[in-house]
């Protein structure tokens, strides 16, 4: 048994008054393995964010089945966490102070809170930043605090949301690194949200694919490059093998919304 | 020297014209183009000043103004603050309070002066409740609308750890609402000042207001002027004191520097 099972999961948003519902995603069908990383890329719009909140248990599910070890997901849980694309720390606490928020949110019981907390800004490489607020920070160390913030509270499941979306290309690929760095430490089971073919692929193991109207999958790709990961490796024949497999399922996605939009 | 002028362009910009008009008041009453009995001069408001300061008159006033000031902001402060946390947090209590809000908005506070009047008498009562409804609106609007607009990717983010409304209450609304309640308490100092001064000139017995009506009907222009600027150096030094405060609870709220 897989350690995330989604079967035939639907999602459904209310429109704003009474026009009914959308769906987001519809009848998708998923297993993540223990100590996977899965990436999940697709277009704006194909639902892939809705997905991983659905399994953060953030998001209700309208239809279908979503177990976690076996147990059904009915809201937010100890054993996962998210890192969200907006780092949504409270800007008025240090780094040190959110990170310690994650922990008593969670009514973390086990030694002292700042030590474990240190211990995580330590490891996302901001340890001298302990006392600093957000906004003394540029958007690449927020995204670490952000992942600080998740991992200190020790999941089985790390949820990511496009954590990188907003950083420079640049600050993208250390995070990318600085990410793998961490998650081969104890590898954790990872799912990751991206709409970044080269990313999606660098990281995972298996790169799910996904269209829209209504979300769906496309394709589920494994990704069989050794670990851990070279930044080189983005240049060999293999990377771009995949790559072109999966431009190809985004380009005829990119396609069909065009028509839609003519047709309309 | 021409840096340390320019830095400070806008400061000696300002005191120059205040100067500039001081002095054009000075001179039109020392040059006869107008009757001083009206206006009264810079110097004799100085002396009278000095004057009123010594006899106690002075200290009298705004004593008088002060309680009655400091009563209406407190109570402005607590029940405005206390409503509106409520009315942020639970939607039913702001439809409840919404028709009282809107007739506050609407209709100008000291229409119901007399009815206080009638109620409570000439002097403190009538005063401080007068300055209380000045003050309360912006302080309840503030305090509803920091509290109700709370970010809600921050509510995400502490739901996906698990937090509990209650968490959510303490540990994101109501310190994410600080700066907002400030600024409300900051428009709530300026109204409540001149709720109590508007309040003493009609129905006073004491305090700045009472003052100026006072020296007004005995057609003493220079102590009237006097209360005038103490008025304003109060409301000064009030506003600045409140803008001290808003700047150490913001300061999470500069944006980044680049």
């Amino acid at each position: 048994m897989a350690q995330i099972e989604v079967r035939n999961l639907s999602i459904e948003y209310r429109l704003p008054k009474g026009e009914g519902t959308f769906t987001a995603v519809d009848s998708v069908s998923l297993d993540i393995e223990a100590g996977e990383f899965v990436t999940i890329v697709g277009s704006s719009g194909c639902g892939k964010s809705t997905l991983l909140l659905a399994i953060a248990g953030l998001v209700p599910i309208a239809d279908g089945t979503l177990t976690i070890d076996g147990d059904a997901v009915e809201g937010p849980g100890p054993n996962r966490s998210v890192v969200f694309q907006e780092a949504s720390l409270l800007p008025w606490k240090t780094v040190l102070g959110n990170v310690r928020f994650g922990l008593e949110m969670r009514r973390w019981r086990q030694g002292d809170l700042s030590k474990r907390a240190m211990q995580y800004i330590n490891l996302v490489g901001l340890g001298s930043f302990a006392d600093y607020h957000p906004h003394q920070l540029s958007g690449g160390m927020r995204q670490r605090v952000n992942i600080a913030r998740a991992l200190a509270v020790d999941p089985a499941v790390l949820l990511m949301d496009e954590p990188f979306g907003a950083l420079d290309a640049q600050t993208r690929e250390v995070m990318g690194d600085e990410l793998l760095r961490i998650w081969e430490r104890d590898r954790k089971t990872a799912l990751f949200v991206t709409h970044d073919i080269d990313e999606a692929i660098f990281l995972a193991d298996k790169v799910v694919v996904m269209g829209r109207n209504p979300g769906h999958i496309k394709d589920v790709i494994k990704v069989d490059l050794p670990r851990p990961r070279r930044g080189e490796m983005l240049d060999s024949d293999a990377f771009a093998e995949y790559r072109r497999r999966l431009r190809a399922h985004l380009a005829a996605d990119m396609a069909t919304m065009h028509l839609v939009r003519e047709a309309v | 020297m021409t840096r340390f002028l320019r830095s400070r362009q806008t400061l000696i910009l300002g005191t120059l014209s205040m100067l500039g008009i001081l002095a054009m008041w000075q001179l039109s009453v020392s040059l006869g183009l107008i009757n001083p009995f009206f206006v009264s001069t810079p110097s004799l408001v100085a002396q009278e000043f000095w004057v009123q300061f010594q006899n106690g008159d002075t200290m009298r006033d705004v004593s008088a103004t002060l309680y009655s000031f400091v009563l209406a902001l407190g109570l402005a402060t607590g029940v405005g603050i206390g409503l509106g946390v409520l009315a942020g947090w639970y939607r039913d209590v702001e439809s409840a309070l919404e028709p009282f809000i809107w007739f506050k908005y609407s209709a100008p506070t000291v229409a119901f002066y007399p009815l206080f009047i009638a109620w409570l008498g000439y002097g403190t009562p009538t005063i401080v409740a007068i300055a209380f409804l000045f003050a309360l609106t912006p302080i309840y609007a503030n305090t509803l609308a920091g509290i109700k607009n709370v970010d809600r990717d921050l509510v995400r983010a502490a739901t996906s750890f698990g937090a509990r409304p209650w968490d959510i209450f303490l540990r994101v609304a109501l310190p994410g609402s600080v700066p907002i309640v400030v600024a409300g308490l900051q428009l709530g100092v300026g109204r409540a000042l001149t709720g109590v001064v508007v309040a003493e000139l009609f129905g006073g017995n004491a305090g700045l207001g009472y003052s100026i009506n006072y020296y007004a009907q005995h057609l003493q222009t220079t102590k009237m002027m006097v209360s005038i600027v103490i008025i304003i150096l109060l409301g000064v030094a009030l506003t600045q004191a409140l803008a001290f405060l808003e700047s150490k609870t913001d300061a999470w709220r500069v944006t980044p520097k680049k």
